[in-house]
């Protein structure tokens, strides 16, 4: 890419310039950041009145927690559920696009609307949607004869936040693999049909293997997603429960700081989430920055 | 091998545009087919409904005798090289020479023997395990050559393969083609825009326009016998000189200077044709008829550019000819193409096809 350069005569000005920018990082990321690793090495009573520094104490206790490796765990399955099944359904969707309706924009458009809905709105529409006692998809579960209830059952539960979390994420994976696909060129599938390949064959072998700079982008950004973006699905749907089924690292943080008011522990947490972010971060840079071209 | 039939092909886009007008097209086994014309003219058109790429709204297309208007582009037993050679860009050239024939089921050792034989004809088989990206322009061009030849089809369609490539090693390749095309015997056919590719290739050349066969036959024959003012215009560089003429009792005017006589063509508004390097210029600083404005060296001739009775005309002559502002036309009437000036159809005469079989 090339790079706008611009020479400033003023020693001051490219620092006034950059200086708002800064600001906000610093007031709003760095600053909370710093509380949250300060915070992680104290333990403080829940109105405030006494602190006590415990060092890896709060560190300590997590790893032990049975609860938080619960959180570990239930955060991986949420994570890949809703990776596979957004990106796999976004892929479908946008093959068909390509097939059927190469560049139609009204259809790819109306595709597009679920991302603009809040998180917490989806969680509320597919808890009502799943509503084990006026939800609509529930009684069709029972003329199915499939008892639905994801008030008591841990699996149901994690079925519902999977798929509200899912639908709002195929839009934006749609968009991606809809380029991606649109930036094949078309005479490689051609010479693989004369080359003797089927549709299905062709899709395996030539057009998926050349997705694969999408595919992994979009890998990253979604579980990145799942991680710390469905908090308001998860709070809007089950809150995290029945018995922990759902309760993900992100809303952990949560509950534990600010309904439980175990700050220490919250820190802790939240220090060792922002690690996890700050590796999807490097992965990013390091493999999709510099990306696959051929 | 085999020999490929089209019977009044026409296509006709969803939205009206007929692409291609009907055209009727004989390839013999082994022949060598150039189509061209300018853009839009259908050729590429055509070569895709050989290959199953569009389909064929009308008319019929048999590859070996049989009707392929509904076989798959695989089962067509035809091999494409794509202008931009549409290698598979994450498969090593070993991978994308053998694709076809795996896709096939081949036999594991029959597909490598036939890579290698492939890589040894081509002279690729130093890069064999490289990525398409790790080749220069000229060696891609090779690997989309060598995915067709491996696969031993009935025909090779090649889509203007050349035009990637810069003019020292479009030459080369275009010699490579031919050579090779010779060597394996394989019924092909060639699209391309450019008529120096077109000439040199062809053992049929066919010029089309708008969707139609304007003209096809040897390539020599088209260049001295073409039988419109298109295909006139369109072969050869430069370009046959197109003047506004009038004939009456026989004589051939372009504007009050006569150019030939007798000629057994009616009376009326004519196009003379004149090829460049068919006549030549002779100073006469007081009464030629030829104005000079400017020349062109080419290195062993030269172009005279200027004009005739207030029409540009070319010459194209030896650099030893000596040069003035005013000229004098140094013509023989035998090679003067005399077409009708309202539809551009040569008005075929006795003599000029006298002249064209003591020329054959």
């Amino acid at each position: 890419m090339q790079t706008k350069r611009t020479i400033f005569h003023n020693r001051w000005l490219p620092y006034l310039l950059l200086a708002p920018q800064l600001a906000i990082t610093v007031i709003f990321f760095l600053w909370p950041a710093a509380q949250a690793v300060r915070q992680s090495f104290l333990r403080e009573d829940a109105f405030g009145l006494k602190t006590e520094f415990v060092g890896l104490g709060n560190y300590l206790r997590l790893f032990s927690d049975p609860s938080y490796l619960n959180a570990f765990q239930v955060t991986a399955v949420f994570a890949v559920s809703v990776a596979a099944l957004s990106m796999g359904l976004a892929l479908l969707l946008a093959v068909a696009v390509d097939r059927v309706l190469r560049a139609n924009q009204s259809y790819t458009t109306l595709l597009v609307w679920p991302y603009a809905v809040a998180p917490a709105v989806a969680g509320v529409l597919w808890w009502f949607l799943f509503n084990p006692t006026i939800g609509i998809l529930p009684y069709a579960l029972e003329q199915l004869g499939y008892d639905w209830n994801h008030n008591l059952d841990g699996t149901d539960a994690m079925i519902l936040v999977v798929i509200a979390a899912s639908w709002k994420q195929i839009s934006y994976n749609f968009l991606f693999f809809v380029a991606g696909l649109q930036a094949i060129p078309q005479s490689l599938r051609e010479a693989a049909a004369i080359d003797g390949a089927g549709p299905v064959e062709r899709f395996f072998t030539v057009v998926f293997p050349l997705l694969s700079p999408t595919t992994f982008f979009l890998l990253v950004i979604n579980v990145t997603y799942t991680m710390f973006e469905t908090f308001a699905v998860i709070d809007a749907a089950t809150e995290g429960g029945p018995s922990q089924a759902t309760n993900i690292l992100v809303y952990k943080v949560y509950r534990d700081g600010f309904v439980s008011l175990n700050l220490g522990s919250s820190a802790a947490q939240s220090v060792i989430l922002m690690f996890i972010v700050i590796a999807l971060t490097f992965v990013q840079f390091r493999w999709i920055e510099r990306r696959v071209q051929y | 091998m085999a020999r490929i039939d089209l019977d009044s092909v026409r296509k006709i886009y969803p939205g009206g545009v007929e692409a291609v007008k009907g055209v009727d097209l004989p390839i013999e086994d082994g022949g060598f087919v150039v189509l061209v014309g300018p853009s839009g003219c259908g050729k590429s058109t055509l070569l895709r409904m050989i290959a199953g790429l569009e389909t064929i709204s009308d008319g019929e297309i048999r590859i070996g005798g049989r009707r392929v208007n509904d076989a798959e582009p695989a089962d067509r037993d035809i091999a494409m090289v794509f202008q931009n050679y549409a290698l598979y860009p994450h498969m090593s050239v070993r991978q994308n020479l053998s694709y076809g024939l795996r896709n096939r089921r081949m036999a594991r050792d029959e597909i490598a023997r036939r890579v290698e034989e492939t890589a040894r004809i081509l002279e690729i088989d130093a890069f064999l395990d490289r990525r398409p990206k790790a080749l220069s322009g000229g060696q891609r061009q090779r690997v989309a050559m060598g995915r067709a030849i491996v696969r031993e089809p009935a025909a090779f369609l090649f889509d203007e393969p050349l035009s990637n490539l810069d003019a020292k090693l479009r030459v080369q390749m275009r010699g490579e083609i031919k050579q090779l095309q010779r060597r394996l015997g394989t019924t092909s056919v060639y699209v391309t825009h450019d008529q120096l590719e077109a000439m040199t290739l062809a053992d049929t050349l066919v010029v089309l326009n708008g969707g139609r066969i304007e003209q096809a036959g040897r390539p020599l024959d088209l260049y001295r016998h073409p039988d419109t003012t298109f295909v006139a215009s369109f072969l050869g560089s430069p370009a046959m000189n197109l003047l506004s003429a009038r004939v009456s009792g026989g004589d051939l005017r372009v504007g009050s200077l006569p150019l030939a006589a007798r000629l057994p063509v009616p009376d009326g508004p004519v196009t003379a044709g004149l090829r460049p390097e068919a006549f030549r210029l002779l100073p006469d600083s007081t009464s030629g008829a030829f104005r000079l404005d400017y020349v062109e060296e080419l290195g062993s001739t030269r172009l005279l550019h200027g004009h005739l009775e207030g029409q540009r005309l070319v010459c194209q002559m030896g650099i030893e000819h000596p040069l003035a502002d005013r000229m004098t036309l140094d013509l023989d009437p035998e090679a003067l193409h005399v077409f009708d000036a309202e539809r551009g159809r040569r008005l075929d005469t006795a003599w000029q096809r006298a002249q064209i079989r003591s020329l054959a």
